[in-house]
């Protein structure tokens, strides 16, 4: 086990600039995703920190050694790939020894009939066996050892490629979308038992994912990606509390984040279509910007309701109702959540008026930085008037 | 529906009947013409000549004697029929191998080109696409012992360091150097040069549909599992990879050899090459059967060769089944 560092990673595709100078510092035994939307950089991170792909600069290091010209074979890194990339020839329990073949037996071991006749053969086979019954036993597919991978189900493959990760003792595990190709039940079960395999090994994962669902529910810290750029690397609460930027708060969150068009004047204080809203931030120029607003931050009100609308759709999950509303004023649609128990209030068509948690409001500028300082003002809209 | 709308239930089974009747019917209507032109085109020539190897049948004769299996022990008592057999077991024994080979080196070697990867292909493919006729009378002329261009360029060689190194080279230069189509030790070599020359473009064109079917990420995941060397990551990923092509490879390859025919001919029409040492199944046939108008012991040697060729594609279907596909 060991810890990553990156230290300003560059890649380019002839003309493209996959990578933009990417910084990313990994601790032992940490759980790290990178998540972004297609095309953000993150495979071709991964493939990097690999040895997969090579970086047009910057440099990567394995506990706290650099593998600069090092090949994949010999960065002791193991690989979960979105396909699995399971040998197809090979049986459920060869597969999974793989790893240590290649790495304990010589070439001449290795050869299909001669190499029972080398010295050193059985001893090593037999070792090589306990440990893939073990990482069986560990991802529970010990019965499945004898059977070629065309037979076997998803989940069951995607076991075998974690099987065949697992059975060394790598310095760190790369998972690719390990998720993306199970069925969405199987995606939530098999969530849960990756989390609790990291703490189990308690060794270090790098996980690349396009759902931010996954990365919210099994990382310690969370890397949101785009455009070829770390965002914000920070804690799950923190990337969706309180993110750096407008794109971070739009991508983490399902539904995504409200955002409404604010002015912000000199004296710091919020308006939202021209009214003044019970918010002031510490910046003190002339601007406008966004009002971000997730869906639990909105609440039902009758009385000086800042935002009025009808409700054009509602949706309900059973725990929880989702209901969209089209803003009077502002010709964009606001999601807000609720209890079921409401739903009959709730009708479409229904004019509401919603007010929101200031606390929990973020306010972002005009290029997107978060707009930090601020503090809700309990005052009503006449004295600041 | 039935009992609803009160049609009698006897009626009703007595239509699902006639339905059944119907469309059992139309099946074999349907069906009908290719099962006669299979039987027809395929079956009965094969049924005649099988029924015509127990006999004693010439083109043009009123009638024939039943013979019994004496076509067949001549086939198999008769030093000329074994120099037969020993001749096209030796060339495909010989050519099978070193085009199957050769198509598969080539066809690693091309995918792993970035740039004139067409080019490649088209060259070695040329000698497939070229009439194999035409192209033994080039050989013929190339190989001819005096003013052919082989042993032309081997004389060059005379009087240099090779004739001390290479004994072929010394008694070519002592004495004369082969004559390559009249010497019974040299004619079904050369013979099987021409077909691996010939055949290998084909082999590597289908090895190289075989390899666009290797999934990429498996050369990465032998990588992490530290498959080093090229040798390793062949074994690991492309060869198993390529188990039902090579398969199929070979088994048209085989055939396709046992089919050899043309060069022989456009070389010694006359029969079978130097003391019959090129004396194959196919020319045998031809001879027997087309030159000397024995339909007997030719369709027997055609039985033969059927079943070689059967056997042959038996084990291709075992194979297919039981070791290659995953």
């Amino acid at each position: 086990m060991a810890g990553l560092s990156i230290k300003n990673i560059n890649k380019r595709f002839g003309e493209t600039e996959v990578l933009k100078g990417v910084s990313l510092d990994i601790a032992d035994g940490e759980f790290v995703s990178l998540v972004g939307p297609s095309g953000c950089g993150k495979s071709t991170l991964l493939r990097i920190i690999a040895g997969l792909e090579e970086q047009t600069s910057g440099d990567v290091q394995i506990g706290g050694a650099s593998v600069a010209g090092q090949r994949a074979a010999d960065r002791n890194l193991s690989m979960v790939f979105q396909s699995y990339a399971l040998y197809p020839h090979l049986s459920v329990g060869e597969n999974i020894a793989v790893p240590l073949r290649m790495r304990r037996m010589n070439t001449l071991q290795r050869l299909p009939l001669l190499g029972g006749v080398m010295p050193g053969k059985t001893r090593r086979a037999e070792e090589i066996a306990k440990e893939v019954t073990h990482a069986a036993e560990i991802l529970e597919i010990a019965h499945l050892l004898d059977r070629k991978p065309g037979q076997l189900s998803g989940g069951q493959r995607q076991r075998v490629a974690l099987g065949r990760a697992l059975v060394r003792d790598p310095a760190a595990f790369l998972l690719d979308e390990p998720l993306s190709n199970l069925d969405a039940k199987l995606r939530v079960q098999t969530r849960a038992e990756i989390a609790q395999l990291h703490r189990q090994l308690k060794a270090t994962f790098v996980y690349v994912t396009h759902d931010q669902v996954e990365a919210m529910t099994m990382s310690d810290r969370i890397a949101v990606m785009m455009g070829g750029r770390i965002l914000q690397c920070a804690a799950p609460e923190t990337v969706y509390d309180d993110p750096d930027r407008i794109e971070v708060a739009e991508f983490i969150g399902s539904p995504k984040i409200n955002l409404l068009p604010v002015e912000l004047s000199e004296t710091g204080q919020v308006h939202l279509l021209g009214e003044p809203l019970s918010l002031t931030t510490g910046r003190r120029t002339k601007a406008v910007g966004s009002l971000g607003l997730r869906p639990e931050a909105l609440f039902l009100t009758d009385s000086n309701a800042p935002l009025r609308g009808q409700i054009v759709h509602t949706e309900n999950l059973g725990s929880e109702l989702f209901v969209q509303v089209e803003v009077n004023g502002l010709g964009s649609r606001i999601t807000f959540r609720t209890t079921p128990d409401k739903r009959a209030s709730l009708a479409q068509g229904a004019t509401v008026g919603l007010d929101f948690d200031a606390d929990k409001a973020l306010i972002f500028d005009a290029i997107g930085a978060r707009v930090r300082d601020t503090h809700s003002t309990t005052t009503s809209k006449t004295e600041v008037a | 529906m039935s009992l609803a709308d009160g049609v009698p239930h006897e009626a009703v089974v007595e239509k699902t009947v006639s339905h059944n009747v119907k469309e059992r019917r139309a099946a074999w209507i349907l069906t009908g013409p290719a099962l006669i032109l299979m039987v027809v085109i395929l079956l009965a020539p094969i049924l005649v000549a099988s029924l015509l190897s127990f006999t004693n049948y010439s083109l043009g004769n009123s009638g024939f004697d039943w013979v019994g299996f004496r076509n067949y022990e001549k086939l198999f008592t008769r030093s000329t029929y074994a120099k037969m057999f020993v001749a096209t077991l030796t060339y495909v024994v010989t050519v099978v191998p070193i085009s199957v080979g050769l198509g598969l080196g080539a066809a690693l070697l091309i995918n792993s080109l970035g740039r004139f990867r067409e080019v490649y292909k088209t060259i070695y493919f040329l000698p497939v696409m070229a009439t194999l006729l035409a192209m033994a009378i080039a050989w013929e002329f190339m190989l001819h012992p005096s003013i052919g261009m082989i042993n032309r360029t081997l004389e060059m060689g005379c009087g240099t360091f090779l004739e001390r190194i290479w004994s072929f080279m010394a008694n070519g230069c002592a004495g004369h150097f082969p004559v390559w189509l009249g010497d019974k030790r040299y004619a079904i070599w050369v013979i099987s040069f021409i077909g691996i020359w010939q055949g290998f473009g084909f082999n590597m064109v289908l090895y190289l549909a075989g390899l666009t079917g290797v999934h990429r990420e498996l050369y990465h995941a032998a990588e992490m599992d530290g498959a080093r060397s090229a040798w390793e990551r062949f074994r690991l990923v492309t060869w198993p990879a390529l188990g039902p092509t090579t398969v199929f490879v070979v088994t048209i390859s085989c055939i396709r050899a046992f089919q050899v025919f043309d060069t022989i001919e456009a070389f010694w029409p006359q029969g079978g090459g130097p003391n019959k040492s090129t004396y194959v199944m196919m020319f045998a046939i031809f001879e027997k059967g087309v030159q000397q108008n024995l339909i007997g012991i030719g369709s027997a040697i055609t039985m033969v060769f059927l079943a070689f060729v059967m056997f042959l594609t038996l084990i291709q279907r075992w194979l297919v089944e039981r070791k290659v596909h995953y």
